[in-house]
């Protein structure tokens, strides 16, 4: 005879009441206390949201807040740059899944696929974002000559091409990360301009490609190796800059950047140039060589011990002083300057940490094959330790997206320093001070809220992998 | 036989060329590195000293002796024609205050939030989510600023000249003034004989510890309830008494008032709201970081830690106050000294809402034509010895909590 146990009695809503809110005594008092309390104050938020708000100062100014005082007839740069960002993104999103499918493949694996509903709930808070800024779009007054729909569409139509990239056949994967990496530099560069310096990136991108990609296994002798790889490093280089020479159009410096192009562009800037710089500092912490070792401790210590803020002040007062007479940085350079130097402290920090975390055993492994440090180094300790601190280095990057809004404060008009413009126009001049910054607030928000949630989500698939 | 055979191994290995010899690259390289960076630093001093020199600026520090020539906000009997040394001893004060109010709220809230989140409440659980997810991704500075304008100057509170005056119960005298620019609170004016009353006092807390150690000690021998807690403060408060008499009742409790052309609050502790949306933003902001560290630090204690307290009877309470908190802090302690640090630094931000703190005084005085190198190395000089003392002590009390392992 099989005793069967009687299914458990379904929970009926007054029993989850009962189990979430009303446990015990002092739960019950809390609930009692709380509830009214939170439901009075999310009435009154949503009051000031759709009742008393006065949102003209930011639907009026909406065009002000995204690009400020961006001149209003090259528009169009930053259009272009939205639907390239969002293409390369696409491509940089279809080749990450794809390789990670090849990942599953190898290792026998069944792996689900991402849906684009996924994605999108992940990042709720940058579709809300997106969707506000749309209703106050079509809400302004000014008049854009663009529609701000066909913008967000066109990103999104770009987006799905670019994640066509997937379908690569395998060996052409690096192809989709070197196209992600040129999509990327384009962009950037058609608010930039593609004159002066502008070859530099696409350089190093292509040139480290051609480096590694020339055939020599053929060449017995090192010296040739290195001499024909040279040979097609100078090759591409000069091919890129001839290029760059011929286009020669001049584009937007960051000096009149500003708004939310301005706060992103600057995080992204800085973040970028301190990698390189963080990883030699914390190479440098960790070295046994003693000279090298307390110079990289005392910078990180330093600037890790100081305020942004006054290091800013530094840039914008000191400098100018510290170069030679007749050099003149915009506030701006020296503004993105200053955070390349802060960051590359807090980068070198977060690489020695994924160092640390490393096993000695993966070292001695490597010096028991016989693998010179260096090659140790580049082949066996960074690849495992920048993974591991993937997720760390997001976390910087949202700590310096929320610092750049101390350049406010030394008179950059980035995306909470242009609600000093707004509010020395005569319409706005003491009214809407809470609302902008409400949006603003928002704004922030939204970014390093979603962000923040990506980072989570790699440290799990980190961890799971490893 | 067997030195025969170890014979061919004996010979003396080749030595590497030199340009291979790890000894010799090693101090090569590191010569290359310090000349390198002597280098760089040298040019940039050179530059700095002879455009200094080609402007005419100074660069000695002479200018601390100057007299400041501005009023400081909020600081009425600061004389203007005092030495800029003594204005930047007020900054460093203020910068003291938001940052110790600020930690004592950050640590309050965080506490708070951290256990919420753990909560068996739905509704606490909820709330507390949603504190830690506003506050930690929205910039500190932006906070301020809403706590500094949209709360304070402009927000609910009534404009100066009608200021909320609360009454201490059945006197006439003021316990709370609330206006939009300043809060007025009791508080003390000295009379005299004041040196008595601190030596004192001090006796007083060397009697405290002294308590509180065999207090310690006795529980340790007997297994006696301690209550080291109560006897300590007894122990103060014993002294504050002695104190307070003994030096002829030197301190009087000033009680705010407001001015007869209602403009002024004469009297007591004046709060100015620079400091409060300060102290209340950051305190608030670091709060939602130190929730997190606080949640994850308990998530981190061994259930079976829990399980064996509840093993031995424990009340939920003793179980979290006697065995998971305890193992808890020594978990939390590092990320917390790190956020302890970040929320003194932040208070530099004080400069947007118009706070007298050090960083906002210093820019005012660079502004006056004061030396802006000389200014600010004296700025961030502060902020390090703020930042390596926070370090030093919590790293005692670090290597005192310490797991002892053999």
């Amino acid at each position: 005879m099989t005793v069967v146990a009687p299914a458990p009695p379904r929970e009926t809503s007054l029993d989850w009441v009962k189990r979430n809110l009303f446990r015990n005594w002092w739960s019950g008092l809390i609930t009692v206390i709380l509830l009214p309390l939170s439901l009075y104050l999310g009435y009154r938020a949503l009051r000031f949201f759709f009742v008393t708000g006065q949102w003209d100062a930011v639907r009026v100014n909406l065009t002000l807040f995204m690009q400020g005082t961006f001149p209003r007839d090259e528009q169009w740069r930053l259009i272009s740059q939205i639907v390239i960002f969002a293409l390369a993104f696409g491509i940089g999103l279809g080749t990450n899944s794809a390789a990670s499918h090849d990942r599953a493949d190898d290792a026998g694996l069944e792996i689900e696929n991402g849906s684009i509903a996924g994605t999108l709930a992940r990042m709720w808070s940058l579709v809300a974002f997106i969707a506000l800024l749309l209703f106050f779009a079509t809400t302004d007054d000014v008049g854009d000559f663009i529609n701000p729909f066909l913008v967000v569409g066109g990103a999104i139509v770009a987006a799905a091409i670019g994640y066509q990239a997937r379908r690569l056949p395998r060996r052409f994967r690096n192809v989709g990360w070197v196209l992600t990496m040129t999509f990327l530099v384009i962009g950037f560069q058609v608010v930039s301009g593609f004159d002066a310096g502008g070859w530099v990136p696409l350089s190093i991108v292509y040139g480290s490609v051609a480096f590694g990609a020339v055939p020599v296994e053929r060449f017995d002798s090192t010296w040739v190796r290195l001499l024909l790889r040279l040979v097609a490093l100078a090759v591409v280089v000069f091919a890129i800059r001839a290029i760059y020479a011929a286009v020669d159009s001049p584009g937007i410096g960051w000096d009149v950047w500003s708004g939310l192009h301005l706060t992103l562009m600057v995080s992204a800037i800085a973040i970028v140039l301190a990698f390189p710089l963080g990883l030699l500092l914390a190479l440098a912490r960790r070295s046994t060589l003693p000279a090298l070792r307390v110079m990289a401790t005392v910078y990180i210590e330093v600037i890790r011990g100081v305020p942004l803020i006054t290091l800013l002040f530094m840039g914008q007062f000191i400098l100018g002083f510290l170069l030679p007479a007749g050099t003149v940085l915009s506030a701006v350079s020296r503004a993105i300057a200053v955070m390349t130097l802060f960051s590359a402290a807090y980068m070198a920090e977060i690489v020695r940490g994924g160092l640390q975390a490393l096993p000695r055993g993966q070292t001695e492994a490597g010096q028991a094959m016989g693998m010179a440090p260096p090659t140790i180094m580049r082949r066996i300790i960074l690849p495992q330790a920048l993974t591991a601190v993937i997720p760390a280095m997001v976390g910087q990057f949202i700590a310096l997206f929320k610092d750049s809004s101390l350049l406010s404060i030394i008179a950059i008009l980035e995306f909470l320093g242009v609600r000093k413009i707004i509010h020395a126009q005569a319409d706005f001049r003491s009214i809407g001070f809470a609302e902008t910054l409400v949006f603003v607030a928002i704004g922030y928000w939204a970014f390093a809220f979603a962000m923040s949630r990506e980072s989570q989500r790699l440290e799990r698939r980190l961890r799971v992998t490893r | 036989m067997t030195t025969e055979t170890q014979e061919p191994q004996r010979r003396e290995l080749a030595r590497p060329p030199f340009y291979r010899d790890v000894r010799v690259i090693r101090i090569v390289g590191q010569a290359l590195a310090v000349l390198v960076v002597i280098g760089i630093v040298y040019w940039l001093v050179n530059n700095l000293l002879s455009n200094m020199d080609r402007l005419g600026i100074s660069t000695s520090f002479d200018f601390l002796f100057g007299p400041t020539n501005t009023a400081i906000p909020y600081h009425g009997s600061f004389d203007p024609r005092s030495p800029v040394w003594q204005m930047v001893l007020i900054g460093v004060k203020n910068t003291f205050l938001a940052a110790f109010f600020g930690i004592i709220l950050a640590t309050i809230m965080g506490v708070v939030v951290g256990v919420s989140r753990l909560s068996e409440n739905w509704l606490v659980a909820r709330l507390a989510t949603f504190y830690v997810e506003l506050f930690r991704n929205i910039p500190p500075l932006v906070i301020i600023i809403f706590f500094g304008a949209a709360v304070f100057t402009a927000g609910p509170f009534p404009i100066f000249s009608e200021s909320w005056e609360f009454n201490f119960p059945a006197t006439d005298n003021n316990l709370l003034i609330v206006n939009n620019d300043r809060w007025g609170i009791p508080g003390f004016t000295q009379t005299s004989n004041l040196l008595l009353f601190y030596v004192v006092i001090a006796i007083g807390v060397i009697g405290a510890i002294w308590v509180w150690r065999r207090r310690t000690k006795n529980f340790e021998r007997t297994g006696q309830p301690h209550h080291r807690v109560v006897w300590s403060l007894g122990v103060l408060l014993l002294a504050l008494i002695v104190a307070y008499f003994a030096a002829g009742q030197p301190l009087e409790i000033s009680w705010p008032v407001i001015s007869g052309n209602r403009r002024r609050i004469d009297g007591g502790f004046i709060i100015n709201w620079g400091w409060m949306s300060v102290t209340i933003a950051l305190g608030l902001y670091t709060a939602s970081h130190l929730g997190e560290i606080i949640r994850g630090s308990i998530l981190a204690v061994h259930r079976g830690q829990s399980e064996a307290g509840n093993a031995l009877a424990l009340s939920a309470f003793q179980r979290y106050r006697f065995v998971i908190l305890p193992q808890a802090t020594r978990i939390a302690l590092p990320p917390t000294i790190n956020q302890y640090l970040n929320l003194v630094k932040n208070t530099s931000l004080g400069t947007a809402v118009g706070f007298a703190e050090i960083t906002a005084l210093t820019k005012t005085s660079v502004g006056n034509g004061r030396p802006a190198f000389q200014s600010f190395i004296i700025v961030m000089g502060v902020y390090l010895v703020f930042s390596l003392t926070i370090s030093l002590v919590l790293n005692v009390v670090n290597r005192r909590l310490e797991l002892e392992t053999r």
